[in-house]
């Protein structure tokens, strides 16, 4: 075995590690963690229809933007008659 | 948490025996007589209280009927039906205080939820809010219960969303997460990740390690060696600075108050290890000690972290005190009523209190008469009677009657307020016991700096060889660091702990061990600590024969404590008691109960509400009366107290035989404090003190010298408790009591206080035996490291050698032998 073929895997290897890593570090600062007990109780409820909750209240928000963007949209055309 | 929802269960078996038939809603189990009873298709529905019926059909009418399948068997609480505050939400005082606006536009609330009991109760929030318009966010904590709220209030106001929450059984309080939440939150995703990070480096060294360990007893070639030594340098040096970084935070601030704490010995031991393996990776010569490195920081790091934990949770349930308080009073201004922000309440302002109002301001009744629940300040259960001039405390309850009083304090000095915030202080910091329990290793950590410098300077001077001088400095450093303290003090404690836990005794951190060893003073709170806090009858007397069926659905309808007890005897001495149906029931707080069966008129109560009907009775003693009269005629009488706890006198007995002081604190008054005290033993009692006046007395102890343990259980001890060095909690208690203390006590005997006691002193003694031999290990390695005679086998079996025997030692605590209460 060369020197080479030992600093490979070592380096491959922790690579893999240091990217799993990085993922739960990301997952900390995302706020992911924060909750201990959902990550046991929270998946018993885990279905398709969450997804769907996700998505409406995802347009939920969308909806209210686009409402305020036209009412700005409305302010900024309104001139006064003068 | 756990305590809190074990003690509810033990409620519910006690007050609803098996073999009834459960809500459909809450599953509670009732008698089916009392039950509204609905027929639906083939099915029968069970429910036991309107509220509990209006959640089912809402639920099912809006598809969330899947709720009951997550639910099983878990009990909730009947929807109580309330809606009386909700304007508050809406006023401009609550919005300053709890609402942040978004830059755009959107509101944000954090809120508590309380009736949370599983993770099913959770979907259901969650779901209802989500489905609620304009609700932008809806995102509930499964742990704590605390939810984050963001609407537009352009199209909801928050007054409504309460009332969606509570439209489904639950209730929701505000808190302000900036005063303790946020940062709280912080430092916990802080150590989070460094211990992550700790954690992915020390494994990875470990088996890198593995191959050096094998290659130096069969043989490497050199650049194999350069390789793994590379490797585990590139993982060490993420541990030592990143999470290593407390430690030279902590080291830092100990130089700037000259104090050597744990923290410079971690940090220097870590730090000259990592130089000392830098040179003898560079140099080729040598080992490398990068793995004794990144485990001393992952393990002293992980320790650290558990602190973090169990301040977070006294946190969140500060937050829920704080919460359900009111942030409005009803004022009367000229004969007008306003609500005022309690901020804005000056001395001499009139204010109204209406029945189940919380009290936030303290004052001096001027019109009309009540009795209130002082239970969260004095720790006694019976309602007290107020009437012109008496004073009313902040915290206790208005039970049953409007009343107006004079505000005598501004809000910042009442005293509620005042205990929240002494409570704050007290979680934030708790200087006692971090300088008892540094203070061993300061010494021992200055001592080997100390050494290492002198060997150093000696070998340069003498030897006049830079490179040799510094290997040994280093060396000295190493050898004494890492095994001999490092394992000492946690080895010894993590076996007391472990065999306190198996005696249902919880101590929340392995120091309190050794500061409980060397307490010389016990502070025991009577109801609750010594006592059961339930009266129980110990006298009866039968007047005329009567139906016991009458009495006890009489006493079922109040939820006092005094008819709670009566319903026990009679359930005791009673095979079938059945509940009969009472008409015009009327309770009269603090006094008694009324009703009627059958035309036949009921009454039960104390002497002066039998006093109130025409009969006379009159005697003195220091027991609590109950009275039961049919149609004005006396036919029984019964005698309550309330009884020790099962082995208290002798507890305590031993506990006095050990050499400390015990003494007794409690809200009650002389009389009843001096018969418990006599039955138990103990000659100090302080009688009639009020929260913060316990306080005063540990204050006191602490300033004549002495190391305070004490133990109580309600929310009136938790100043006293935060204060004193060791706080012992019963399982029951109130949930801050037992957030704020250091050790809990599952089974709530007095006997374990002393076990307690005993296992703490046995596992202190084993920490100084194991002390002991580490500084004799030191006396001989350092030695040997300082004249250079020590090379890298000769350390690593060293090392290996004396933290095994630290561990064998330690585990001699387990044959401690208890007497066995089976």
């Amino acid at each position: 075995m060369s020197e080479s073929v030992v600093m490979l895997m070592i380096g491959v290897s922790t690579f893999l590690g240091a990217l799993g890593l990085i993922a739960l570090l990301w997952g900390v600062k995302t706020g992911q963690f924060d909750d201990q007990s959902k990550f046991i109780d929270a998946t018993h409820f885990d279905n398709e229809e969450d997804l769907r909750d996700a998505v409406m209240m995802e347009e939920k928000r969308k909806a209210r933007l686009k409402k305020r963007e036209e009412e700005k949209e409305k302010k900024k055309n309104y001139m006064p008659a003068d | 948490m756990m305590a809190v929802l074990k003690h509810w269960f033990h409620k519910l078996n006690k007050e609803f025996p098996l073999a009834n038939i459960a809500c459909t809603h809450c599953n509670l189990e009732f008698d089916e007589s009392v039950m509204i009873i609905e027929d639906e298709g083939d099915k029968k529905l069970f429910f036991c209280c309107k509220g509990c019926q209006g959640v089912y059909h809402l639920l099912s009418s809006e598809g969330l009927d899947t709720f009951y399948d997550k639910l099983g068997d878990t009990k909730l609480q009947p929807a109580s039906q309330k809606s009386d505050d909700l304007e508050k939400f809406d006023l401009e005082g609550f919005k300053n205080k709890y609402i942040t606006t978004h830059e755009d536009g959107l509101y944000e609330i954090n809120l508590i939820i309380e009736g949370i009991h599983c993770s099913a109760c959770v979907w259901l929030n969650e779901k209802v809010l989500h489905k609620t318009e304009g609700v932008l966010e809806a995102t509930i904590n499964y742990t704590n219960n605390k939810a984050k709220i963001v609407w537009d209030p352009d199209e909801i106001q928050l007054s409504k969303i309460i009332e969606t929450i509570r439209s489904i059984g639950y209730n929701a309080y505000p808190y302000d997460p900036k005063l303790q939440e946020e940062r709280a939150v912080k430092t916990r995703k802080d150590y989070y990740s460094r211990i992550l990070v700790a954690v992915f480096g020390s494994m990875n060294i470990m088996w890198i390690a593995i191959a050096h360990y094998a290659g130096y007893f069969s043989g490497m070639k050199q650049e194999f060696k350069d390789i793994l030594n590379v490797a585990e340098f590139i993982l060490a040096t993420p541990v030592l600075f990143y999470s290593g970084w407390v430690f030279f935070r902590g080291a830092y601030y100990g130089y700037k108050n000259n104090i050597v704490n744990m923290d410079t010995l971690v940090a220097s031991g870590a730090l000259s290890a990592y130089i000392y393996s830098i040179y003898a990776m560079v140099t080729q010569r040598g080992e490398v000690y990068f793995d004794s490195v990144a485990m001393i920081i992952t393990f002293v790091l992980v320790g650290k972290y558990l602190e973090v934990l169990s301040k977070k949770h006294a946190v969140d349930t500060l937050d829920s005190i704080m919460g359900s308080t009111p942030t409005e009073v009803t004022v009367i201004t000229n004969k007008e009523k306003s609500l005022i922000s309690i901020e804005n309440i000056t001395l001499g302002d009139t204010i109204e209190l209406k029945p189940g109002e919380k009290v936030v301001i303290d004052g001096i009744v001027t019109s009309g008469q009540g009795s209130f629940d002082e239970s969260s300040l004095t720790g006694e259960s019976e309602p007290v009677y107020k009437q012109e001039g008496d004073n009313i405390l902040s915290g206790s309850l208005c039970l049953d009657s409007v009343l107006r009083y004079e505000a005598t304090k501004d809000a910042s000095s009442s005293l509620l307020h005042s205990i929240v915030s002494l409570l704050e202080e007290s979680i934030t910091k708790k200087p006692r016991i971090e300088q008892l329990a540094d203070a061993v290793s300061g010494y021992f950590s200055s001592i080997i700096l100390a050494i290492a410098l002198v060997a150093f300077t000696g070998w340069w001077f003498i030897g006049g060889d830079f490179e040799h001088a510094l290997i040994i400095g280093i060396s000295v450093i190493v050898i004494a660091c890492p095994c001999a303290l490092g394992l000492a003090t946690p080895m010894a404690t993590l076996v007391g702990i472990s065999i306190a836990a198996k005696r249902g005794i919880l101590f929340k951190e392995a120091t309190f061990l050794e500061t409980m060893a060397k307490s010389d003073l016990l502070a025991l709170d009577k109801t609750g600590t010594i006592t059961e806090g339930k009266p129980s009858v110990v006298h009866t007397q039968t007047l005329q024969k009567y139906d016991h069926n009458l009495l006890y659905s009489l006493v079922s309808t109040s939820n006092h404590p005094i008819s709670k007890g009566i319903a026990a005897y009679l359930k005791q001495n009673n095979e079938l008691l059945q509940e009969l149906p009472l008409e015009d029931i009327k309770t009269i707080q603090a006094k008694g109960i009324q009703s009627s069966y059958q035309e036949k008129k009921l009454i039960g109560g104390n002497a002066s509400y039998m006093q109130t009907f025409g009969l006379s009775v009159e005697e003195q003693t220091e027991n609590t009366l109950f009275y039961f009269a049919i149609e004005d005629q006396l036919v029984a009488r019964f005698e309550l107290s309330d009884t020790l706890r099962e082995g208290a006198a002798e507890a305590i007995k031993e506990i006095q035989a050990m050499g400390t002081r015990v003494v007794m604190l409690t809200g009650d008054h002389e009389q009843s404090a001096q018969k418990v005290a006599q039955e138990v033993g103990i000659t100090e009692i302080y009688a009639k003190l009020l929260p913060q006046e316990k306080a005063t007395m540990i204050d006191k102890f602490h300033e004549e010298g002495h190391i305070v343990v004490m133990a109580g259980d309600g929310i009136n001890d938790t100043i006293a408790l935060a204060k004193s060095d060791i706080a012992i909690a019963m399982g029951n208690g109130a949930d801050v009591a037992i957030s704020v203390s250091d050790v809990v006590l599952m089974d709530e005997k007095p006997g374990s206080i002393y076990e307690a006691y005993r296992l703490s002193k046995r596992t202190f003694r084993a920490v100084k035996e194991n002390l002991g031999f580490s500084l004799l290990y030191n006396v001989i390695a350092v030695p040997l490291a300082v004249m250079g005679f020590v090379n890298p086998l000769v350390a690593a079996l060293s090392m290996s050698l004396s933290s095994l025997m630290v561990v064998g030692n330690s585990i001699r605590i387990k044959t401690l032998k208890f007497k066995d209460r089976s």
